[in-house]
């Protein structure tokens, strides 16, 4: 069973079967990758952009790698978790990575933004973005299968993460407050 | 003609004279005066600010436009502020644009008419906390809610944990406090039960009796209707009434009371009265320095009496473009949104088009010390959730954080933790000597909002002038 296009690998560790997953979205955002990796890079600043954070309940500020952060976060319906995420790797304007705890059953989360400056439809400065969620899960089958029922909501919430992130610069970008 | 004298300097300062002195030039303080004035007393309005209005204010949009950023609502049975302002010939128009509401929540933006949220989930919360709500308020006295049956017990508890007792959902508690983030600046779990009650007791006049549908209601409400050329107009019609008794950029410092009269101490002067009304926020009152102290029961309840976190932001289009979509601008917005509740605060021929929200309560903890580009983007993103994306392209962005104001400290109101009714609320309004209080958080109907302050105004006058 593989219902994902992304899935990678069987391991075998410590005589368990863990499925490993791999799974990317892309978007342009319509903004300069300056103004992209400023947003992305505050940690405060999640829950105004990534879909299914409520709440960054502790924060560093900018991203410096070592460094937690933590949020209150919706997974399936309902259903609600309190995640903590480590600073990994930060190569500025380029690629950032994660790894973070509190969504069992996934597991070895890892979570990679890469950007790359490109040119928008009418010539203006944009971002192309790759959202990249990596993880593993166990449970044999079952976790194959609750993988194709979490993996859908997961897609949808990368991109709408990527749309939220357009609009917000969108906002901030309009005329001086006074 | 001043209404006041000037004698001789004393320890180099000019003493000036009046039969009262009053302190504030809001609505409360320049009601009162004009009473007094009528009365044939000769008055000196000392006002901080180097404006009147209080928390009236305008914001020019240009082309003799303006929209409010201060108090601005009134509806039926406010009668004093209405009368007043009919006197002053300043007309009003009825607030309520045609067209839908927009309701969001759990990611979702709906449309909707009349006053009641599409949210299947939420109704019946909803419908059991409006029925508590009005059987409780109902036995509250507005003039003396420390009488009210059971009045320890609601007032042993926040608003929050007396209206969980009946909830289902918590969406009862999440949709009052949408009302409250306005009303307060706060939250339920801000206020005592007993207060929130008690403000409620007040939505009416002496003939209708409070409701929270009265309050919180736009057409046929309290939302109903606002004032041509601004609410603060209002307090300017009255200044200039007042004929140079207004003296600006007079904060007043010191208040000494003795057998003959009252000195009162001023940034701009001393003034000798024979009473004095004091029309400022309570908590300011209680930062004057008072000679004779202040009764210490008074003194405290002031201190208990602080004003709620309130921000107002307003955003600037060329054109109210929404309307053309069929919607009002009104939305509600729930899940954490920094913009609460939101109206179209367009001038009355619709032009330019102006959306306002208010940034109250915990979102005001949240945003108002973030830097200004992201809180502008967040309201904006507010606006665009229930009017779309034009809402971005603003001409002009105008927030005014009421909590910034050195003169005011906060707002709307006065929001009154547990304890303090029960503990200190028979001194609220209390004459103290030759001293009297003023001010929409002294009176007994619509507490807190305009027509309470001018009510509170003429009743200071009229106890002023019976011992007097």
């Amino acid at each position: 069973m593989n219902c994902a296009s992304e899935y990678k690998t069987r391991e075998q560790k410590e005589n368990v079967v863990v499925n490993k997953y791999v799974v990317a979205e892309k978007a342009v955002v319509n903004a300069p990758v300056e103004r992209v990796w400023e947003v992305v890079s505050r940690t405060d600043r999640y829950a105004e952009w990534v879909a299914g954070a409520i709440e960054v309940t502790d924060h560093h500020g900018i991203a410096t790698v070592g460094r937690t952060y933590a949020e209150h976060n919706r997974t399936l319906g309902p259903l609600r978790t309190h995640s903590v995420w480590t600073v990994r790797e930060i190569e500025p304007m380029k690629r950032r990575v994660d790894t973070g705890t509190g969504f069992a059953p996934l597991r070895a989360l890892t979570n990679i933004f890469e950007f790359q400056a490109v040119k928008g439809p009418d010539g203006q400065d944009a971002t192309e973005m790759t959202y990249q969620v990596e993880y593993t899960m166990g449970l044999g089958p079952l976790g194959l299968l609750l993988d194709c029922i979490q993996q859908p909501a997961m897609r949808a919430g990368m991109r709408t993460s990527m749309a939220n992130l357009e609009t917000l610069l969108r906002s901030e970008n309009s005329t001086t407050a006074r | 003609m001043t209404g006041s004298q000037s004698s001789a300097p004393t320890n180099g300062r000019r003493r000036n004279e009046a039969d009262v002195v009053v302190v504030g030039a809001g609505l409360a303080g320049l009601a009162a005066a004009r009473e007094l004035v009528t009365a044939g007393k000769s008055v000196a309005v000392l006002e901080a600010r180097d404006r009147v209005g209080g928390r009236l204010l305008n914001h020019d949009l240009g082309d003799g436009q303006v929209t409010e950023i201060g108090g601005q609502f009134v509806g039926p049975t406010q009668d004093h502020v209405l009368t007043l302002a009919k006197e002053l010939g300043v007309a009003t128009y009825g607030a309520t644009v045609p067209g839908e509401n927009v309701y969001v929540h759990d990611g979702r933006a709906k449309r909707f008419s009349g006053s009641t949220p599409p949210d299947l989930l939420a109704l019946p919360d909803m419908g059991i906390a409006l029925a508590r709500i009005a059987k409780a308020a109902g036995k509250v006295d507005p003039t003396a809610p420390w009488r009210a049956p059971n009045a320890r017990e609601l007032d042993g508890m926040t608003y929050e944990t007396w209206l969980r007792k009946a909830e289902v959902t918590g969406a009862g508690v999440d949709l009052v406090n949408i009302f409250l983030n306005s009303a307060y600046g706060g939250e339920a779990r801000d206020a005592s039960a007993l207060f929130s009650l008690w403000y409620v007791s007040t939505f009416g006049d002496e003939t209708h009796p409070g409701t929270m549908e009265r309050g919180t209601g736009t057409e046929g409400g309290a939302q109903d209707s606002r004032f041509v050329g601004g609410s603060q107009l209002l307090a300017q019609r009255l200044a200039e009434e007042l004929d140079g008794r207004v003296r600006l950029s007079a904060p007043v410092r010191r208040i000494s009371q003795d057998a003959d009269g009252v000195t009162v101490i001023s940034d701009a002067g001393d003034w000798r009265a024979g009473r004095v009304v004091v029309a400022v926020p309570p908590l300011l009152a209680s930062r004057i320095v008072w000679d004779p102290l202040l009764p210490p029961q008074q003194d405290q309840l002031f201190q208990r009496l602080p004003f709620g976190t309130l921000m107002k932001c307003v955003a600037v289009y060329d054109k109210p473009f929404w309307r053309a979509e069929g919607l009002s601008g009104m939305g509600l917005l729930r899940d954490g949104s920094p913009i609460r509740e939101m109206f179209d605060n367009s001038p009355p021929d619709g032009g330019p088009g102006v959306l306002m929200g208010f940034l109250g309560g915990k979102e005001w903890r949240r945003w108002a010390h973030r830097p200004a580009r992201e809180r502008r983007g967040a309201v904006l993103r507010c606006f665009a959730r229930v009017v779309g994306e034009r809402a971005f392209d603003t001409v002009d962005y105008v927030e005014q954080d009421w909590t910034a104001e050195q003169w005011t400290q906060g707002g709307p109101t006065s929001v009154a933790a547990p304890g303090v009714l029960t503990g200190y609320g028979e001194w609220m309004g209390r004459r103290f000597g030759r001293v009297h209080w003023a001010g929409a958080e002294f009176s007994p109907h619509w507490n807190g909002f305009m027509d309470g302050a001018v009510r509170s105004g003429k009743h200071a006058a009229t106890e002023l002038l019976r011992e007097g």
